[in-house]
């Protein structure tokens, strides 16, 4: 357990970006802190000043801003249910949502908490006494990869299910820190280098997600687990098709990033496949096998493909 | 440090916190409110459930200092004035309790989520425990008490009374345990609740190596640290100790060498946990890695020059134990058979998974040792802390509190009990000690991971003809009850069907890896399954129903095992039909839609072992019974409750000779000091053997009130009857409360204090190896499961289970669809999600999150039967039927996958690959027969 010998419960966005600006070396913003408090018991995370995000009132607010419906990134999973706008135009959210941990977890974990949890790893996801029996990896400052061996490249698998939900919406997140505040697609904060999985400023906090109203997303939500709850995602996979007919593949549990492939309903949707299989790097790391994660988005690609086609003839059939 | 003012269950607190504690910690070891239980600090289980504001969190991950103003709500602010909350009172009435340890974070959970969904539906409420886990109770009893207290929750009144008909009750009827309201309200102590005066805490290092020569251990920068008070190792604790006496083979800590990793190598006491730990740290320890033994093809090989594991045996191998028995004559039977089947079975091994942490405080003071644990075994515990201590068996004293829940994994004495013990002494403090999760895993004990190759033949007429079974089962680092192990894995097949040409061949191997020891269903599970998957396969060769073949091979009652277990009662053929009726097996067989299956298992087990482990003429279980003036019986017993509900069943068994209120007898149970010698709760002995005690206790007291009453009515005893709290005759000329009984009973003489015993009688032949499996009487069952396989992704999806089992005379029937329903889910667990992957010898899944009980949402609908078939010599008729319902539920799993995709599964747990795989084989198979037809 690490001991944090600072904690700090700030009432405002402008005293915790201050706050961070001052323990920047040593800090992290704490909104459920479901993934924050289990990376401490594991001491994986040994930061020792926490700042609690969950006194901010104003990043809980959820409001229609134009043409987009802006979300609080303090909005607890299992409230996001609660927001018409939401059920109403992006079910994909909550069905990733419910597919987040378990229901209590979900009364506490927040939104943007959720999109940057942090990625996950069999070999790194262990208490300190663990990894040093093992050896530790480079993503615990060691000199080799645990899961493939390599001296190079750390592997650990992206864990939020919202978040391959959110960008296949596009959505973008508004963030605030030391420096600016400025707002980017979602998909952009994410390196794809499972040491360092996101380039935000240290100080950066996320004050809200913002999500596209009137796109009329389709969609298709999968997730490969053991158990039908409480498990991390070995796999997750979302299609959407816009009214434009924009198609977006978004992998998440199989590459170190959300695995994204854009298209359009013209496109052989099979060569859309091909290219996420190809695009998701996947390493031993799992319970599942990297081959059988590999087939696996195959199969839920052609799954969520027919089941859009479905829904069309479906909606199609009833129109006429 | 800072300043925190919250109110928990209304009473306000201001304390001073550090930024890193949590709020269950804050709970319950600042405030004392142990009712919140911490099963996995890692948001896994939800013992931990509290509600802060009203809102339900998992208060081992939330810090503390969250809660500035919030007000927390316990598992205690529940009971009003007395009464327990309706929905309390739910789980209490509807058996939904059995160890508790899981109780108070699902009332919590279950309490908000109803006040959220008044009129949920069965799916909704699975989903919303779907976060808490219980290894107890297959949760079909919970989700009832959730339903029935939300269709009822609308009534005006919210406290319920406790239910009145319950009071007045007997054997055969349903009744909570005894303890389960104080279970319910958080009241209920368990180990890590006991505080002991000034304790010290007990942290420990472990080795990091599963193989290593230990030159050095340096303490010194670690006993520098302020508030540390002893630190212990290996040497200090030389005496060997473990379950079996033929398996003295494991000291406290490692001492020249370790034996796998996490084994402990120090042992640290000081004044918090917190310094213990970073004491730990600061110990250092050259090793010197030696070749590890990881795998059972390396341990049954010779070694060349590397060091074995244990320096035991005349081989130059890591093999600890062969054990081999054959009956008739194999080759004869495999020419008569007209078909045979053989194939190789491979098992990893699974943990116990008890949502309790081992806990315990140990202190010396004039009467020498006294010891709180967790433990199914208080006697084998009190015999090796006087060996280990080096004390006579006089100065020990082992106290079980109430205990969430054992499995097998709780039934040796443990290092940490013996190092406690050990730095009590040398501290002259109480010493305390809680294991993590990932220490409960390293700690093990578990089912043993199996290979084995079985053989079996039949005649066409499906008659089984010959059974052959090569095993080798991993025993990792020591040896705890493997001996027993290695013979159960053959000799518990000898039955349910009549063997004539039966054989069998165990290796036990040690390799450097936690080690294996009992767990439910000991010894038997794997091969089990392995032997019902063959007679499957066996039935499908010959085109004979499965269920069918089974029934035509059923042993008789009262007839003798081919190995010479003497069966009386056997309720094989009605529980076989129980199920098939109840799955309509002839109607739905075959017709099902694609990619949906049946299938069948069948199973036995003993009821308790008729030899003791250690040799000895004591009797298996002995029970005082004291009466007094007041009219109260107290049974004081060794008999381990472990949330199995043994003291209930006690209770029951005293209350029905004597014919009163249960409500007048008081149980006092497992404690070394005070209670005679029970063995323990291990081969699902206690209600046989403990209950028989209990019996022949409350029979020979009621003699003497009979003896008693006779003489001052003059009329005969034959006349006279114990029946609603009174003592009476035929004709009523005498007829007495039982108070006035009492009176008579006492006149003159005051308390009375009577024993019973049970001893098993003299079974078995007189061959080597006889003596194993051999039980006054055995259990018998089996199940019907219902799956269903996504041809594309190869994931099997239990849909139903039918179990039947009989388990003789249930003495409390909900005890017993308690025990069933946890030993089915248990088997799912098995066979879909639960095995210990290693990594060079280090336990990969060693949380609740990577180690995958089934939760509400992954236990299909279990339909629950019990089977009355009277034993003999049980109490009423009773027998075992807390571990033998585990053994059918695992094959009828896989069988019905072979029905349904008509893959045959050999590996456990079932892993969605492999079937893919397989399916996708057999489609190519299937493809180029019909080319070559065409
Ligand atoms: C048993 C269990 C199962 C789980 N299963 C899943 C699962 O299936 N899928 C899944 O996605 N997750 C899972 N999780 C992880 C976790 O619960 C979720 O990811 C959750 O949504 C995290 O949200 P939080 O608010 O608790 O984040 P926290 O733990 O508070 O924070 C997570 C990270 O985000 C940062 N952060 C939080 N909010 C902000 C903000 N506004 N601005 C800047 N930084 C911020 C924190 O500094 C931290 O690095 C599981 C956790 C547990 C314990
Ligand atoms: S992928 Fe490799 S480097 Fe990354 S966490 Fe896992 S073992 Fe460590
Ligand atoms: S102890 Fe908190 S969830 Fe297990
Ligand atoms: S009663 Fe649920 S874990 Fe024991």
């Amino acid at each position: 357990m690490t001991l944090e010998k600072t904690y700090f419960r700030p009432r405002s966005i402008g005293e915790a970006v201050r706050l961070a600006a001052e323990y920047e070396t040593d800090l992290r913003y704490l909104a459920g802190g479901t993934d924050v408090m289990v990376n401490k018991f594991q001491e994986t995370d040994t930061s020792t000043c926490l700042i609690d995000l969950t006194g901010i009132e104003a990043m809980k607010q959820t409001q229609q801003k134009n043409d987009h419906l802006s979300i609080g990134a303090l909005v607890c999973l299992d409230d996001l249910k609660k927001i018409p706008e939401i059920s109403a135009e992006f079910p994909l959210l909550l069905e990733a949502v419910q597919a987040v941990a378990s229901p209590v977890i979900r009364k506490t974990a927040t939104l943007g908490g959720n999109l940057l949890c942090e990625n996950r790893c069999a070999f790194f996801n262990q208490s300190e006494w663990w990894r040093q029996a093992a050896g530790f990896c480079l993503k615990c400052n060691g000199a080799t990869c645990l899961a493939t061996g390599g001296t190079l490249n750390c592997f650990s698998k992206f864990a939020s299910d919202t978040a391959i939900a959110l960008v296949g919406m596009d959505a973008t997140i508004t963030v605030l820190d030391k420096e600016a505040e400025y707002t980017v697609p979602l998909e952009e904060i994410y390196t794809g280098d499972g040491l360092d999985p996101r380039k935000l400023d240290k100080t950066a906090l996320i004050r809200s997600i913002e999500l596209p109203i009137g796109r009329g997303f389709r969609s298709v939500f999968k997730k490969l687990r053991h158990r039908e709850t409480l498990e991390f995602s070995s796999l997750t996979s979302v299609v959407t098709i816009d009214q434009i007919g924009q198609v977006k593949i978004v992998l998440g549990g199989v590459d170190p990033k959300p695995v994204v492939v854009i298209g359009t309903i013209a496109d052989d949707k099979n060569e859309l496949i091909k290219k996420a299989i190809k695009k998701a790097r996947i390493v031993d790391n799992d319970v599942y096998s990297r081959l059988y994660r590999k087939e696996m988005i195959g199969v839920y690609l052609n799954k969520s493909f027919e089941e859009l086609e479905q829904a069309d003839f479906l909606s199609n059939k009833l129109a006429s | 440090m800072e300043r925190i003012k919250f109110k928990i269950n209304g009473k306000q607190y201001e304390l001073l916190v550090e930024p890193h504690e949590m709020l269950s910690a804050v709970i319950r070891d600042k405030i004392g409110l142990t009712g919140t239980k911490i099963g996995c600090e890692q948001g896994t289980c939800g013992a931990c459930t509290v509600l802060a504001d009203g809102k339900p969190v998992l208060s081992c991950i939330a810090p503390a200092l969250r809660f500035d103003n919030a007000e927390i709500t316990t598992i205690e602010a529940l009971a009003q004035n007395g009464a327990l909350h309706a929905l309390q009172q739910k789980f209490v009435d509807k058996g939904a309790i059995q160890c508790g340890f899981c109780t108070p974070g699902m009332v919590m959970t279950a309490l908000d989520f109803v006040n959220h969904h008044p009129n949920p539906s069965t799916t909704e409420i699975k989903e919303a425990l779907s976060g808490n886990l219980c290894r107890c109770t297959g949760y079909k009893k919970i989700i009832e008490a959730v339903a029935e207290y939300a269709a009822e929750a609308h009534r005006p009144i919210r406290f319920s009374k406790p239910n009145k008909s319950h009071l007045h009750t007997s054997v055969g009827v349903s009744r909570p345990y005894i303890e389960a309201g104080r279970k319910a309200s958080g009241a209920a102590e368990y180990a890590d609740d006991i505080h002991v005066k000034n304790a010290l805490h007990c942290k420990f290092l472990r080795s990091i190596y599963p193989h290593a020569k230990i030159d050095r251990i340096d303490v010194s920068e670690a006993l520098k640290l302020e508030g540390v008070r002893y630190i212990a190792t290996g040497a200090e604790l030389p005496v060997k100790f473990g379950v079996l006496p033929i398996s003295q083979d494991e000291t406290a800590m490692a001492i020249e060498k370790t034996r796998y990793v996490g084994e402990i190598v120090a042992a640290v006491a000081a004044d918090t946990e917190a310094i213990a730990a970073a004491a730990c740290r600061l110990i250092k320890v050259e090793y010197r890695p030696i070749r590890p033994f990881l795998e059972i093809d390396d341990s049954l090989r010779d070694i060349g020059d590397s060091e074995k594991i244990h320096d035991y045996g005349k081989f130059n191998n890591n093999v600890h134990k062969k054990a081999e028995l054959r009956f008739g004559d194999q080759q004869q039977g495999l020419r008569e058979a007209d078909v045979t089947a053989k194939m190789t079975f491979k098992f990893e091994g699974v943990n116990h998974g008890f949502t309790e942490p081992h806990a315990a405080t140990a202190f010396w003071d004039e009467n020498g040792l006294t010891i709180y644990t967790a433990t199914q075994v208080p006697h084998y515990l009190h015999r090796a802390l006087a060996k280990t201590m080096e004390v006579p068996l006089s100065r020990v004293r082992v106290i079980k509190p109430t205990v969430g829940g054992g499995f097998g994994g709780k039934s040796d004495p443990f290092p940490h009990e013996v190092i406690i013990a050990h730095l009590a002494r040398k501290t002259g403090r109480a010493v305390r000690v809680r294991l993590s999760r990932e220490e409960v895993f390293l700690t093990n004990h578990g089912r043993h991971p199996s290979v084995m190759t079985v053989e079996m033949g039949i005649s066409k007429d499906g008659i089984i003809q010959v059974l052959d079974a090569d095993i080798v089962i991993d025993g990792g680092a020591y040896g705890s009850f493997g001996v027993v192990t290695s013979y159960y894995n053959g000799v518990l097949l000898q039955a349910p069907y009549k063997l004539d040409n039966f054989g069998f061949r165990t290796y036990r191997v040690y390799t450097n890896k936690p080690q294996c020891g009992a767990m439910r269903g000991h010894g038997a599970v794997n091969s089990r399954f392995a032997v019902e998957s063959l007679i499957d396969e066996l039935a499908y060769q010959i085109n004979m129903d499965p269920c069918e073949l089974r029934m035509k091979n059923f042993l008789d009652s009262n007839t003798l095992t081919v190995g010479q277990y003497r069966i009386t009662s056997n309720g094989s053929r009605e529980s076989l039909q129980k199920v098939m009726e109840q799955s309509e097996w002839k109607k739905r067989i075959g017709k099902l839609p694609a990619g949906r299956g049946l299938g069948v298992g069948c199973g036995f087990f003993i009821s308790g072992s008729a030899l003791p482990i250690i040799w000895n003429e004591l009797p298996q279980s002995v029970v005082h019974l004291k009466l007094d003036f007041d009219g109260r019986v107290l049974i004081t017993s060794g008999a381990s409750d472990i949330g199995q509900g043994s003291d209930t069943m006690l209770a029951i068994i005293v209350a029905e000779v004597l014919g009163i209120d249960p409500e007048k007898i008081f149980v006092l149970a497992a404690d070394t000091l005070l209670t005679p010698v029970d063995l323990g709760s291990y081969s699902s002995r206690v209600t046989f053997m403990a209950g028989n005690a209990a019996k022949d206790a409350a029979e020979n007291l009621k003699k003497e009130i009979l003896r008693v009453v006779s003489a001052h009515f003059e009329t005969p005893e034959s006349e006279l009857n114990l029946a609603n709290n009174r003592v009476f005759s035929n004709d009523k000329s005498a007829d007495l409360s039982w108070l006035e009984a009492v009176d008579r009973l006492t006149a003159g003489r005051g308390a009375v204090s009577v024993s019973g015993k049970y001893i098993s009688p003299k079974l078995g032949g007189d061959f080597k190896g006889a003596g194993a499996g051999l039980s006054p009487s055995y259990s018998f069952g089996a199940c019907v499961a219902e799956v269903e396989v996504n041809p594309d992704t190869g994931q099997v999806k239990v849909l139903q289970v039918w179990g039947a089992h009989d388990c003789g005379k249930a003495i409390n029937p909900m005890a017993v669809e308690g025990q069933l329903e946890g030993s089915w889910h248990m088997g799912i667990g098995q066979v879909l999600s639960e095995q210990m992957r290693y990594f060079n010898g280090l336990l990969i899944n060693n949380n609740f999150l990577d180690y995958k009980i089934p939760t509400t949402l992954d236990t299909p609908d279990i339909h629950t039967n019990i089977i009355e078939t009277i034993d003999p010599e049980g109490p009423f008729g009773a027998k075992e039927c807390g571990e033998g319902a585990l053994h059918p539920v695992i094959p009828a799993v896989t069988n019905a996958i072979y029905n349904a995709v008509g893959v045959r599964i050999t590996k456990l747990p079932i892993n969605a690959e492999e079937v893919l795989r397989q399916m996708k084989a057999i489609k190519v198979l299937e493809a180029t027969q019909e080319l070559s037809l065409a």
